[in-house]
């Protein structure tokens, strides 16, 4: 197979094959990723730009290390803290990066879309790195990547996503990609944040995690953000954590060796039990490793590479 | 003095709708039949010039003949709803800019939102915008004064003193009016002008920072979404405080299946209210926003709905719930739009498009009649605002629109006079558009 997409906006609508592929791509990059001397040539003389108009340490990191062990020049451009405060606009901020040649550029935004108006203005690939609450797409495939590696394949699979989905752009891009592969989702979290319209999604939605956890194979908590309960949408932190939160007790429900995930960064206490964090089950930075692997696999082939990385 | 030659005239007020010979003098419509002989136009011209300045019985009549033979001719179109920016943005549009997108559109009267900075709720403001109007000379153009000064939803505006200047209804839009009390002060004040009160029927608690219709596209596509109930609960708010205290009350921009039933169900119970719907909201769903990915051209509030909803808002315009069409004309730079979806302004540049737009998506697969659609935008606005126009019948003021409904053309940036380019039909043709058009019996357009 060859790549023939110039972007990486988004996972609804990707195929299984493209899926696999990338996947595929990831499993050579993690073994250099793993090596004592991790460096390949083979992005050398390519220019990949991060672009970060939200604060983001981890995700930016791991798109820079993935960058930099490929060979690639990568430039970070912390959007926050200069142009925009001084008033310009994404679209000049996108010509000016333009006028710099980037080959590869990734960014994240605070606004859905944000990612699908830099691509239509760039010759360059661009990853969208998490775009207001629509897509993350190379955090899901990192899930995927990490699941597969557990459970062979997702097919078939038993997974909850929990917590805050309607604001989660992880949980969208899971819900597309674990559906492609033929996984049963299960999305649980309290009504105010799994709206009636996420039902057609197309994938099993609940309000109940104690009836949802019996033979579930993954278990992914999904961030919540602290100022859901300042708006309104939450009683309480400690309400949330008694109906949602991932604890020990709960977590033996499910029968089975579950794999406990999170993108990260966790709020301890609220969707994960400490002792459900540092466990054995949980695979969290497991996760933050793949992550490096599938976005070098993603930079790879946007810049023409074919399958063959190591040799 | 024109003499228009075997037009399909179309005049809802006169429920005429055939062939017939228009002659326009001195500003007016001097008469309107099946033909006319020489004999009888002169005859006609002659009894009309006694005692006009114009009249000179003795040289022989100098007419302008036009054979509008193919070409449909109705009552100049009123448009209730439209944003001119002046004072304040002319960025955006100005009043010159946007009178000539207006005739070019085949508006000849229409009514501007105060939303300007500064907001219209003084006399000397009132007065600007009129005297623009005048100075532009083209289409007639009828500012709205605030409801509240400032627009700020606190106090009254001079209600009385605004009508004297020339304010042809009250409106906040732009928001809604969150206080009810307010809403129902105003329209029982506003009871002292005759004038209606327009609501832009939207909870803001509700809407919060929605950026499109709530519903499964927005979800799809990660953003906040503005439910129908936003709208649909001031809209049964301010129905039965029309209902409980009287007041002329006009609901603008109609775009949810649950406000026209609550419209339909007061009607019916007689309550003084009308509704106006947007082209957009006739022609879009929610779907266009996928199709089209984040295009902050199809960014509109309130925002395009589900097919359900498209589908309500026709069937309420066929059965008489929605009174009329307005196009909410919101033009903004290209800068402002682009900008990522949920940053833009909400808004849709609609002046000049409107009409075609109408024509092509719902006049020729024939689900609106020709005769709904002029009684839509031409006669039930004048009525409910008093306004001239509205009919053909002879002796009123010659507003008239001679129009092509062959006529395509392609919907290009550089050819819209208006300032706002922000429409979704950019790139796009259209069928049916206006060729020429008189205000008080002067040319003002003609398609070139």
């Amino acid at each position: 197979m060859k790549w023939t997409r110039k972007d990486i906006l988004h996972l609804e609508g990707l195929e299984q094959k493209e899926i696999e592929f990338i996947l595929n791509t990831a499993k050579p990059m993690k073994e250099v990723l793993l090596r004592p001397i991790k460096k390949l040539p083979t992005l050398r003389g390519k220019a990949v730009f991060n672009l970060f108009f939200e604060a983001s340490t981890r995700t930016r990191t791991s798109f820079e290390t993935a960058a930099k062990i490929l060979g690639a020049d990568t430039a970070s451009l912390a959007v926050a803290q200069s142009s925009v405060s001084k008033g310009e606009t994404l679209l000049d901020t996108a010509r000016t990066l333009e006028a710099m040649q980037p080959d590869v550029v990734v960014i994240r935004h605070a606004s859905s879309g944000a990612a699908h108006f830099l691509a239509k203005e760039l010759k360059a690939g661009v990853i969208n790195a998490g775009d207001g609450q629509h897509e993350h797409p190379s955090q899901a495939l990192l899930d995927l990547f990490t699941m597969k590696e557990h459970l062979g394949s997702v097919a078939g699979r038993k997974i909850l996503l929990v917590g805050d989905i309607l604001h989660s752009r992880v949980a969208r891009s899971n819900v597309w990609a674990l559906k492609n592969m033929g996984a049963e989702v299960v999305l649980v979290g309290p009504p105010t944040l799994l709206t009636p319209e996420i039902k057609a999604w197309g994938v099993k939605t609940s309000y109940n995690l104690d009836q949802e956890l019996p033979g579930a194979d993954v278990i992914m908590a999904l961030r919540l953000q602290l100022e859901r309960q300042q708006a309104g949408l939450l009683p309480s932190l400690r309400e949330y954590s008694q109906l949602y939160g991932i604890t020990a007790e709960r977590l033996k429900r499910t029968e089975k060796p579950s794999l406990v995930m999170h993108p990260g960064p966790i709020n301890r206490g609220v969707e994960l039990e400490s002792q459900v964090a540092n466990s054995a089950q949980a695979v969290i930075e497991e996760q933050v490793t793949n992550g490096v692997a599938v976005r070098m696999a993603l930079m790879y082939l946007l810049m023409g590479g074919t399958g063959h990385v190591v040799d | 003095m024109w003499w228009i030659k075997n037009a399909q005239v179309i005049d809802p007020a006169q429920n005429i709708s055939g062939i017939r010979d228009m002659l326009i003098y001195n500003g007016k419509i001097l008469g309107l039949k099946e033909s006319y002989t020489t004999e009888e136009a002169e005859q006609l011209l002659n009894s009309a010039a006694q005692g006009s300045a114009e009249g000179d019985k003795t040289s022989k009549p100098n007419w302008q003949e036009i054979d509008a033979k193919g070409m449909l001719l109705f009552p100049g179109l009123i448009d209730v709803h439209t944003h001119l920016r002046e004072p304040g943005r002319e960025d955006k549009e100005d009043i010159r800019s946007g009178s000539e997108a207006a005739v070019r559109g085949g508006f000849t009267t229409i009514l501007a939102m105060p939303n300007t900075t500064p907001v219209l709720d003084q006399r000397a403001l009132i007065e600007f915008v009129v005297n623009q109007g005048k100075k532009a000379g083209l289409a007639r153009i009828h500012p709205i004064a605030a409801m509240t000064k400032g627009q700020q939803g606190k106090e009254l505006v001079e209600m009385v003193e605004l009508t004297s200047a020339g304010a042809a209804a009250f409106s906040d839009d732009g928001k809604g009016v969150q206080s009810a009390e307010m809403m129902r002060l105003s329209l029982e004040y506003a009871k002292l002008t005759e004038r209606p009160v327009v609501s832009h029927c939207e909870d803001e608690s509700l809407a919060h920072k929605g950026a499109m219709h709530r519903g499964l596209v927005s979800t799809r596509m990660g953003l906040p979404g503005i439910p129908s109930s936003s709208e649909s609960v001031m809209v049964a708010r301010d129905i039965l405080l029309a209902e409980e205290g009287g007041g002329k009350l006009h609901l603008a921009h109609i775009s949810a299946k649950e406000s026209v039933d609550l419209i339909r169900a007061a009607k019916s119970r007689g309550v003084d209210v009308t509704a106006e719907v947007n082209p957009h909201h006739l022609i879009f769903t929610d779907e266009a926003i996928a199709a089209h990915p984040y295009d902050t051209s199809y960014k509109v509030n309130p925002p395009l709905r589900s097919e359900a909803d498209r589908a309500e808002l026709l069937e309420g315009l066929l059965d008489g719930t929605i009174d009329m069409l307005a196009t909410d004309h919101a033009p903004h730079t290209w800068e402002e739009k682009t900008r990522p979806f949920d940053e833009a302004p909400f808004g849709i540049s609609g002046l000049e498009t409107a009409l075609a737009a109408i024509w092509q998506y719902l006049i020729i697969p024939g689900k609106l009649t020709p005769e709904a659609m002029v009684k839509a935008w031409s006669l039930k606005p004048a009525q409910r605002f008093n306004l001239p126009g509205g009919s053909l019948e002879p002796g009123s003021a010659a507003d008239v629109v001679l129009f092509d409904p062959n006529h395509v053309e392609k919907i290009e940036a550089d050819r819209l006079v208006t300032k706002g380019k922000n429409t979704p039909f950019l790139g796009q043709e259209l069928q049916g558009f206006p060729m020429m058009v008189w205000v008080d019996g002067r040319l003002v357009f003609q398609r070139g």
